[in-house]
């Protein structure tokens, strides 16, 4: 490629990108902007693009109502839970078909599993409501969403690590064995840290999905529990939004999982196997 | 401690791989299993250590039945040809792995893995991850994993194949001079016939199925049992001309197949051990040291037969030089001096010593 070429196709995907962040961030912008504003700036028929009055106030007095402040501590539980459960399942599962396929029930069973992640979500939303209507822990409970998410996410979770289980050398645990450890050792104190890179990834993408769920919250619970995501539409009274506070309240429930991201990004990053067998 | 006994070992997936295996290696033999790649080298190491189990037969060690055992109760040791390190684990832990998986008390896990250490010359490495180190160390890092837990077995799988030359050349000596390889049973698998040859106190060819010779080095050098072990030991491989037996008065001569003049005379001896099959297809083995390129006028030996030929290829190669020579149609392959450079097409006079013609039944591949 000439030089001039060259420098036209960065321009360009210059150019692209800049489109693409401008629409990708004005809404959290706009989401930034409204947070700080008074009630009176949010609802002005010509919109002001920087407030005119900075209100951090709004971020305290989110919490005015102690209900939101428990909605953000029931979606950490329900969220942490889920990830947890879905990780222990999926990981052993993922296992089980990375190293036993044919016990396990082969790459039929394995591709059912990943399918259950595939139909919409909302044509199980009725059978499953009164699925868990009759169990000891009915649907207004932390148990509840934790065990309906596992629908969704350990599929995933199953799925993905499997994929990694099939990266991880098999001669490693075999190496392991030889060593005088038992397959129970082996899978412990080699094979589970060779993939841990990868359940850190999955853990992620589990708990956002659970983090951010709303179709089943909204059905499920409500009174015992309440995640954030079915409180962010009461900030809408009638016909009046108090929009700044609901940018506020939609802000700090951001926050959870942008952290959780930069926190752990570089697990995320894989290459823990790099110089295990010769090169 | 004890010996290896290996009976009637049967394995196979779609094929079979090996079949019917019988071998005993001694305590404190270092055997060496040699054959070319696929042919159920690993497999053997992977059925002895347990990692596969064998579709018949059985594998006692110091008269013990370890059949049935699963690897991590069985007292062997193993390297692995990718050397299978963890790579999460400092040199130090990988080593240190089978006594941690024994519960050895930490000051002397501590002592036997600076002494492995020390022996291999690595204890500088100690503290690195085996991504961070070369892979001569990574090798050096395996073999001590498996020289530190004091096993009834040794089993090591191409351990220096993937290394360079000269480092290569390095740890074989390290093998010759290891006291624990030396004191146990040890299998060792290898491609390489010169590595067999130098390492081996015996050897065992592997063909299809099994082992086709087990004898001592020179035995299986000197002594092919049959065409396969005579083709795969030895570089520049030994010739093998497919020959036609003639009788003309009483005496016995072998016509090249491939046409043109190329016959040797056979002495009587050689005639005697041909006598049971007068006619037939005879498979003659030469072994190119055993051709000298004559130069300068120079004449033949007692037992040597003078050949002419042309000169196909010349390679020089520092203390030896190979000559690969067309004669009347057939290829033969000579060991010359690196300093009489020879060119393409050259006419040349080759000097074949009929003393050590190796032959073989050209059907059977069966020596005679």
């Amino acid at each position: 490629m000439s030089e001039k070429n060259y420098k036209l196709v960065k321009g360009l995907l210059l150019l692209f990108v800049g489109i693409w962040l401008c629409f990708t961030l004005f809404p959290l912008y706009w989401q930034i902007i409204t947070a700080f504003k008074s009630p009176a700036e949010t609802n002005l028929t010509v919109p002001t693009f920087w407030p005119t009055e900075w209100h951090p106030e709004n971020f305290v007095s989110v919490f005015a109502d102690p209900g939101n402040s428990k909605a953000l501590l029931d979606s950490f539980i329900i969220a942490t839970g889920n990830t947890l459960a879905s990780l222990v399942l999926g990981t052993l599962a993922g296992y089980a078909f990375a190293r036993f396929p044919k016990q396990a029930g082969g790459e039929n069973m394995a591709f059912w599993i990943l399918s259950n992640r595939m139909f919409p979500p909302v044509a199980i939303l009725i059978p499953m409501f009164f699925l868990f209507d009759a169990m000891p822990w009915g649907t207004d409970s932390h148990l509840s969403l934790i065990i309906l998410y596992l629908v969704f996410n350990m599929p995933l979770a199953t799925w993905l690590m499997m994929v990694f289980f099939r990266d991880a050398p098999r001669e490693l645990e075999e190496a392991a064995y030889l060593d005088g450890f038992t397959p129970l050792q082996a899978f412990w104190r080699v094979t589970l840290p060779l993939v841990l890179p990868g359940m850190v990834s999955v853990g992620i993408l589990c708990w956002i999905f659970a983090w951010n769920e709303y179709l089943f919250a909204n059905l499920f619970v409500g009174s015992a529990v309440r995640t954030f995501t079915i409180v962010i539409p009461t900030f809408t009274h009638g016909s009046q939004t108090l929009w700044n506070l609901q940018m506020a309240f939609s802000l700090i429930a951001m926050a959870p999982p942008v952290m959780l991201f930069i926190v752990l990004r570089r697990y995320m990053v894989r290459g823990l196997s790099l110089g295990v067998v010769k090169g | 401690m004890g010996n290896l006994q290996i009976e009637g070992l049967c394995k196979g997936w779609d094929f079979p791989v090996l079949d019917r295996l019988d071998l005993t290696v001694e305590e404190g033999e270092f055997f060496v299993v040699v054959g070319p790649s696929g042919i159920g080298k690993t497999t053997l190491l992977r059925l002895v250590a347990g990692l596969e189990a064998p579709d018949a037969g059985r594998i006692i060690v110091a008269g013990k039945d370890i059949t049935a055992l699963p690897p991590y109760r069985r007292r062997v040791a193993m390297t692995f040809e990718s050397y299978a390190l963890y790579p999460h684990m400092s040199v130090y832990r990988n080593i240190a792995s089978p006594l941690i998986a024994r519960k050895t008390p930490k000051a002397q896990i501590e002592t036997r893995v600076r002494e492995v250490a020390k022996l291999l010359q690595i204890e500088q490495l100690l503290e690195r991850k085996p991504g961070e180190i070369s892979g001569g160390q990574k090798q050096r890092t395996a073999l001590g994993r498996t020289l530190i837990s004091d096993p009834e077995i040794f089993l090591l799988d191409e351990p220096i194949s993937h290394l360079d030359a000269k480092i290569r050349h390095e740890l074989r000596e390290q093998f010759h001079n290891l006291e624990a390889l030396r004191k146990v049973a040890t299998l060792y698998v290898t491609h390489d016939y010169s590595e067999a040859l130098s390492l081996g106190d015996r050897v065992g060819m592997m063909g299809a199925g099994g082992l086709v010779q087990i004898g001592t080095p020179r035995e299986l050098f000197e002594k092919p049992a049959n065409l396969f072990v005579a083709r795969n030991l030895g570089q520049p491989g030994m010739n093998i001309v497919e020959t036609t037996m003639a009788r003309e008065n009483d005496k016995l001569s072998l016509h090249a197949l491939a046409g043109g003049t190329l016959q040797f005379q056979l002495s009587p001896a050689q005639a005697g051990r041909l006598n049971g099959k007068n006619s037939g297809a005879i498979s003659l083995g030469i072994r190119p040291q055993h051709i000298r390129v004559l130069v300068n006028g120079e004449t033949a030996r007692q037992n040597e037969q003078i050949i002419d030929g042309t000169v196909d290829v010349f390679e020089a190669l520092g203390a030896t030089s190979i000559v690969i020579a067309d004669v009347g149609g057939t290829t033969l392959t000579a060991l010359g001096l690196p300093d009489e450079t020879l060119n393409y097409r050259q006419q040349i006079k080759l000097a074949v010593d009929t003393h050590a013609f190796h032959l073989f039944d050209s059907s059977s591949g069966r020596a005679v």
